[in-house]
């Protein structure tokens, strides 16, 4: 190469990252509007950015982008939270775990919305359109107050998943009648009503050995009744045992008490301590990974679809893989029904469960002209006509309008369920202690899990360490 | 005319000049002490750290000047190990000073009381000293099972056999795979459903065997898996020192008729002290910050909680800044204790043999 062709060379690629430059900057003046969010990487937001993608077309004539960084599961709250308290202000939207909110927005990360909401009537008309039990845990700080923050992105709801194949055989059906004086339960309106009692039953029946038979054919392996979450991990067992404490007419320490509400004589009561050993009660009857305090959402999911068990509570959000022939060893055989609850004293059954699901937020950096897009997305996003769409493609919607629509329980096989259980959610604290409450809660009940101590000691751990922490915390009085 | 060269005398504190280091840490001083005084902190953080930049700039100007080209190679790597190491560790020394959660905007001096709190608060210390022994048992039998395994696998493979070299390469693949891909072989592993271990045990006494579900299993478990991870790295040591020993001392000593017995004491084992050693070292240090398997296979249950989990949660998750930053303190002073113990140990052994 002479010095002329290098001098040549070098002015072109001068020349070349001038216009790439000075390119950037006008499309940038044109209107050019970047959201970036951070979402999980799983179906229901690869499902929201190909919408996006595809449809998206924004009212105000500016090119919109959504660039999503999809980040996995196990490590998201770790990532989000580096990425917020590190002060990279990287992401305008993040997909936030409903208890996340108190911790963030006293951070002073997460945006509140009001003042969006009481501009713009037609975006506070979409929000209200939401079923107020997801609305609450997904969108407000302190929990239940008027403070909206989020937005549902994928609200979700814990779902009876069955094997048709094994609780409709006719023999089990006979065997079971006999038994327990009491019809095995089949289809989905006979699962719906279950209470646990059905369930544990449900668990000692269908405890089969290799060999043993079952269906009408020798199991192949050893087989279980039933299977819930009991996993030391995150929030893998405090989601369930919520339930069963709400059920049973005891509670979690309640913050929108505070500060008058206490969390010890609540939290460790005699009707939650019965429900702890309730929920105790039934490990006996599922696959022995539950004495290991490892069976979280995903072991359990795992063995229903590898066929071990009849019955797993589970987040709708695992359906999809047990649908699918490639991942499911059962997926012609499902039938769902609602989480089992407990009878009241009235006949009627009490269905108290701890919602899942996420909303997405808006953090505090966000520039006015991002805001106005963003609203503009959040709109489009709680459309009807998206929301349709979204549940059709394996995603949930809190849209009034939306699931109350007849086409709705068509979408997937659990969307039956999905309706009535929503009357019945409610959510674990969102104070900025959450974390906190919640690992040490999750140690607790994963001694418990595993036979190290009993459910009294349990709670009474629990209730010490919440009232400590929450009065240092100013949180209790 | 050399003297105003090589031993130019330093200038006197009052000139202004480039290579006046002296100055240079004077004014740094003075400067940093008004900043961090009257300043905002995101103000005096980056003049603090202008102040360091002109005072490492004045001595090198000064090494420059006074040809000490020697001390200006090694420059660089003292930056760099300055700003990535030296700085983050004594920042989050600071930190552990004060009253700070990483996601609130209040930072407050509160002296000792993060440490106190660590080591006696009623509601939190319990879990650090259960951590703590905990760490303790996995230090002692995670080592003490790759010291042996390693060391009788490099007895074995010192010798020649056939397939050796293609042995060698399977023994040491399990150093090579990551944390993560043997964390998830293992928790198969011990699966009482899906697992071998729980079917072949199953098969033989005919009754349900799950090892994970007591703190000896779990244990077991982990220790099992960490062994097999990094027994071969011991190995790879020992074997290093194995070959090193000079054939023509086996030939004497054989024709001296010594036995096999003190033929290793005498011969094979001097050699390898020094590199035991320092497995044991390696090995030690690594050990004591076990979080990697533990996540993996029991999340920390079954009183499984290691002191470095322990303060992953601390610290990353719960965003308690300040008390995780005295913990990992507590840490280091408990590895440098333990490490200069080793030392001396093996410094007194070698000066008396």
């Amino acid at each position: 190469m002479t010095v002329m062709t290098k001098m040549k060379g070098f002015a072109a690629a001068a020349g070349l990252a001038a216009t790439l430059l000075t390119g950037a900057a006008s499309y940038a003046v044109a209107d050019e509007v970047t959201l970036t969010m951070a979402v999980p990487d799983w179906p229901p937001t690869r499902i929201m950015k190909k919408f996006f993608d595809e449809q998206y077309k924004p009212k105000s004539g500016n090119t919109v982008k959504l660039d999503v960084d999809f980040i996995p599961w196990p490590d998201f709250y770790t990532r989000v939270n580096a990425s917020l308290t590190s002060g990279e202000q990287k992401y305008n939207f993040i997909v936030s775990d409903s208890q996340w909110l108190g911790a963030f927005v006293e951070g002073g990360y997460y945006r509140k919305i009001n003042d969006l909401l009481d501009a713009d009537p037609e975006f506070k008309k979409t929000l209200m359109n939401i079923h107020p039990n997801p609305l609450n845990a997904y969108s407000t700080y302190p929990y239940k107050s008027e403070n909206y923050y989020g937005f549902p992105q994928f609200p979700d709801v814990l779902v009876n998943y069955a094997r048709k194949d094994i609780i409709c055989n006719e023999e089990e059906q006979k065997n079971f009648q006999a038994k327990y004086g009491k019809k095995l339960p089949c289809t989905g309106e006979e699962l719906d009503a279950m209470t646990w009692d059905d369930f544990k039953n449900v668990g000692e029946f269908f405890r089969r050995k290799k060999g043993e038979m079952l269906a009408g054919a020798p199991a192949e392996d050893d087989f279980y009744g039933i299977a819930f979450q009991a996993g030391k991990g995150y929030d893998f067992s405090s989601m369930q045992i919520n339930g069963f404490i709400w059920q049973m007419g005891g509670n979690i320490w309640d913050e929108t008490q505070a500060p008058t509400g206490q969390a010890e004589g609540v939290v460790n009561s005699p009707e939650a301590v019965a429900a702890l050993e309730k929920y105790l009660s039934m490990l006996e009857y599922m696959p022995p990974v539950a004495k290991t305090g490892t069976m979280d959402i995903f072991k359990s999911d795992e063995l229903f679809r590898e066929g071990k068990v009849a019955m797993n509570i589970d987040w709708i959000g695992l359906g999809e893989a047990s649908l699918d022939p490639k991942s499911s060893k059962v997926s012609d055989k499902l039938v769902f029904g609602q989480m089992p609850g407990t009878m009241g004293p009235d006949g009627k059954i009490i269905r108290w469960s701890n919602i899942g699901g996420q909303p997405f937020v808006l953090t505090t950096w966000t520039t006015d002209a991002q805001i106005k897009e963003a609203v503009e997305f959040v709109k489009w996003w709680l459309s009807d006509d998206i929301q349709h769409q979204f549940a059709a493609g394996g995603g949930q919607s809190a849209v009034k309008s939306v699931y109350e629509d007849p086409k709705y329980v068509t979408y997937r096989p659990w969307n039956r369920a999905w309706a009535p259980q929503l009357d019945w959610q409610k959510d674990v604290w969102h104070v900025p202690q959450f974390f906190e409450l919640l690992t040490q809660q999750q140690d607790q009940f994963d001694l418990a899990i595993t036979g190290k101590q009993d459910a009294k000691t349990t709670l009474d751990n629990i209730a010490k360490f919440q009232q400590e922490v929450l009065k240092s915390g100013g949180l209790i009085q | 005319m050399n003297a105003p060269t090589a031993t130019a005398s330093p200038p006197p504190l009052t000139r202004i000049a480039p290579d006046n280091w002296k100055l240079a840490i004077l004014v740094g001083v003075l400067v940093s002490l008004v900043a961090v005084l009257a300043a905002p902190a995101a103000v005096s953080f980056w003049i603090v750290g202008a102040m360091a930049a002109l005072i490492a700039a004045a001595f090198a100007i000064n090494a420059y000047r006074r040809k000490y080209y020697g001390g200006l190679l090694v420059a660089p790597a003292i930056a760099v190990l300055f700003v990535m190491n030296i700085f983050p560790l004594l920042w989050s020394l600071g930190l552990s000073f004060f009253a700070y959660q990483s996601n609130q905007q209040s930072i407050r001096f509160v002296g000792l009381a993060n440490y106190v709190k660590v080591l006696t608060s009623e509601l939190t210390a319990t879990a650090n000293w259960l951590a703590l022994i905990n760490t303790a048992i996995f230090v002692i039998f995670t080592v003490a099972a790759q010291m042996i395994v390693g060391f009788l696998l490099a007895m074995l493979f010192a010798k020649q056999f056939p397939l050796r070299k293609y042995l060698l390469i399977l023994v040491l693949t399990p150093m090579m795979l990551s944390v993560v891909a043997s964390g998830v072989f293992f928790t198969y592993y011990y699966d009482p459903t899906f697992g071998i271990l729980s079917y072949v045990v199953n098969s033989l006494t005919g009754e349900q065997f799950v090892l994970m579900s007591t703190k000896l299993g779990a244990v077991t478990g982990i220790v099992f898996a960490d062994a097999w991870m990094w027994s071969p790295f011991v190995m790879l040591l020992v074997l290093a020192g194995l070959v090193s020993v000079p054939k023509y001392l086996y030939e004497a000593a054989a024709i001296d008729r010594v036995s096999k017995w003190r033929q290793f004491w005498t011969i094979t084992f001097p050699y390898i002290r020094g590199l035991l050693m320092l497995a044991l070292l390696f090995r030690t240090i690594e050990a004591f910050k076990l979080a990697d398997l533990v996540i993996l296979l029991t999340k920390g249950g079954n009183d499984t909680m290691t002191i470095s989990y322990h303060l992953i949660r601390i610290a990353n998750e719960q965003n308690k800044t300040s008390e995780g930053a005295a913990i990992s303190y507590i840490m280091l002073f408990m590895v440098i204790v333990l490490t200069n113990l080793y030392l001396y140990l093996a410094n007194r052994r070698s000066q008396g043999a």
